[in-house]
């Protein structure tokens, strides 16, 4: 018996394989699976925003007006906002949107300095002494790492290159850390690199368990349909 | 032809790194190895801390990633959900993604043994979708009943047992942010830690780890577990087989085969450039 639940598992199958099939080349069945994502995903999102705000606000407002009145102000500044398709009144969206930075800046900019900055300092304020080493060897290489990052990032202040045949203890200071501060940068891009591909390996493995070895004729038959659609490609391309 | 060239050639198409990728991510999904997970200290550390938490406390767990980013997140999300209500903890679900409800239905659908005995209302709620990003999240401190009248269900908030024990931020013993975005952490260590003290625990995606590491450094988060591995070993504390264990042979493998192709295509780049050099007269 099909089901709409086996019916849905096949075209999830379809297009994980349709649109993963462009990592070899474009082709129709990927075409086909980025326009039903795109339409299907802004149809789900438009329509759980309306969701929300009907059970947010229209709903109380309209059984208990006297209690969530106050909720017709977000609503008109929200429908303000509409206003940036009118050429004549274009300006009243700014209300909106000027309304809505003004509060996200205020609710972040109050516990920013203590969030962002001030337990960041503390937490890089690390003992360079103590008597495991391990532990020594972190916190050196996180303060230096730390200054020699920000020496990197030094745009106004340099000590002046001394002239050639002579050496200065500052300038050489300060190149040792700006060295140290780029291959710090680099040895964090790379962990950044590495973690990026492990989850984009996970995505991966996730996918084929959870979406294409349950229906592995589905995802047979997406891969013969998306081999095909590169044929297709390849012979459009060729012509 | 030297063999730096038909290396090139072979290992310098994009098809025959994916094709290798492929079999060696699906071979030990068919035919599991059974490599060793051995369980880190950090790990080991967050499931401490949720084994310390008094009977029937009351958790918050921001849902908070789409459709694509399940299979790093969810079995993380379902291990911790598995350990705190065998532990008779409470939990407020709520998402401030609108794929929030999708994401929840299929959560439960994914663990259906693990909310079996437990009752909507009584042992937990989901909120649904909550916009509003991080004026949403600072609402929610301050108080649920003040940001929302009803669930995701369209049941009135004021009905529901469990929300009568819960309302801000200083009422949850633990909040849980399941993520697959930077910013979300950042929300809740301004806005619910920050001024509120509320302990949070982060899960993240193995991409967004390095970003939010500083916040666990810092101490603003009791924890972080990170992408499938941290659910392969959450998924063994807690003695529950799930996608974490089952993926792990094949995460294994494959970074394998990534780690040979970085490093063949090294020797190849740096060979070819000893030779460009050589053949320019060069060769110092």
């Amino acid at each position: 018996m099909v089901s709409w639940e086996i019916i849905g598992a096949w075209i999830a199958a379809f297009i994980v394989i349709w649109i993963y099939s462009f990592a070899f080349r474009d082709n129709v069945f990927y075409k086909l699976a980025e326009h039903i994502f795109v339409g299907t995903a802004a149809g789900y999102s438009i329509a759980l925003a309306i969701d929300s705000l009907n059970r947010v606000a229209i709903k109380s407002l309209i059984t208990q007006p006297t209690v969530s009145w106050h909720y017709i102000i977000p609503i008109i500044l929200g429908m303000l906002m509409f206003f940036k398709y009118s050429r004549k009144y274009y300006w009243l969206a700014r209300y909106g949107v000027a309304i809505n930075v003004a509060v996200g800046a205020a609710l972040a900019v109050r516990t920013i300095p203590m969030a962002n900055i001030i337990r960041q300092i503390q937490a890089a304020l690390t003992p360079l002494w103590g008597s495991d080493p391990i532990k020594l060897v972190n916190n050196w290489l996180m303060f230096l790492i730390t200054v020699g990052g920000l020496t990197y990032f030094l745009f106004t202040i340099f000590p002046p290159k001394p002239a050639p045949g002579r050496t200065s203890a500052i300038y050489t200071l300060y190149r040792a850390l700006y060295l140290i501060g780029i291959y710090g940068m680099m040895v964090g891009f790379g962990a950044l690199f590495a973690n990026t591909i492990v989850t984009r390996v996970g995505f991966v493995i996730s996918i084929y368990l959870i979406y294409l070895q349950p229906y592995i004729i589905a995802t047979i038959i997406g891969v013969i349909l998306a081999a095909i659609g590169i044929l297709i490609e390849v012979r459009r391309r060729s012509k | 032809m030297s063999v730096i060239n038909v290396i090139d050639r072979i290992f310098g198409s994009r098809y025959v790194l994916y094709l290798v990728l492929i079999i060696a991510l699906i071979y030990p999904l068919i035919f599991p190895i059974g490599i060793p997970i051995q369980i880190s200290s950090r790990t080991l550390a967050v499931y401490n801390y949720i084994q310390h938490l008094k009977p029937g406390c009351h958790v918050y767990m921001e849902l908070y990633y789409e459709v694509a980013a399940r299979g790093e997140l969810e079995p993380n999300a379902i291990a911790l959900i598995k350990q705190l209500f065998d532990k008779g903890c409470k939990i407020v679900f709520v998402s401030t993604m609108s794929t929030g409800p999708l994401i929840f239905s299929l959560l439960k659908s994914s663990a259906p043994d693990v909310f079996a005995n437990k009752t909507y209302g009584v042992d937990y709620v989901f909120l649904g979708y909550v916009s509003g990003g991080e004026a949403a999240v600072a609402s929610l401190a301050k108080s649920i009943k003040g940001t929302v009248t009803v669930d995701n269900y369209g049941n009135p908030v004021d009905k529901l047992s469990l929300l009568k024990e819960v309302d801000k931020a200083t009422d949850f013993d633990l909040a849980i942010i399941v993520s697959s975005g930077t910013d979300t952490f950042n929300y809740y260590v301004r806005q619910w830690y920050t001024p509120y003290g509320t302990p949070l625990l982060f899960v993240a995606l193995s991409v967004i780890a390095p970003s939010i590491e500083p916040f666990v450094s810092a101490k603003q988060a009791i924890g972080m577990l990170v992408g499938q591995r941290s659910a392969a070993e959450y998924e063994l504390l807690v003695g529950r087989k799930g996608l974490g264990i089952a993926s792990m042979d094949s995460q294994s493998l494959s970074h394998f085969v990534i780690l040979i192709f970085i490093i063949v295509g090294n020797i190849v780049y740096w060979s070819k450039r000893l030779e460009a050099k050589k053949a320019k007269g060069g060769g110092r």
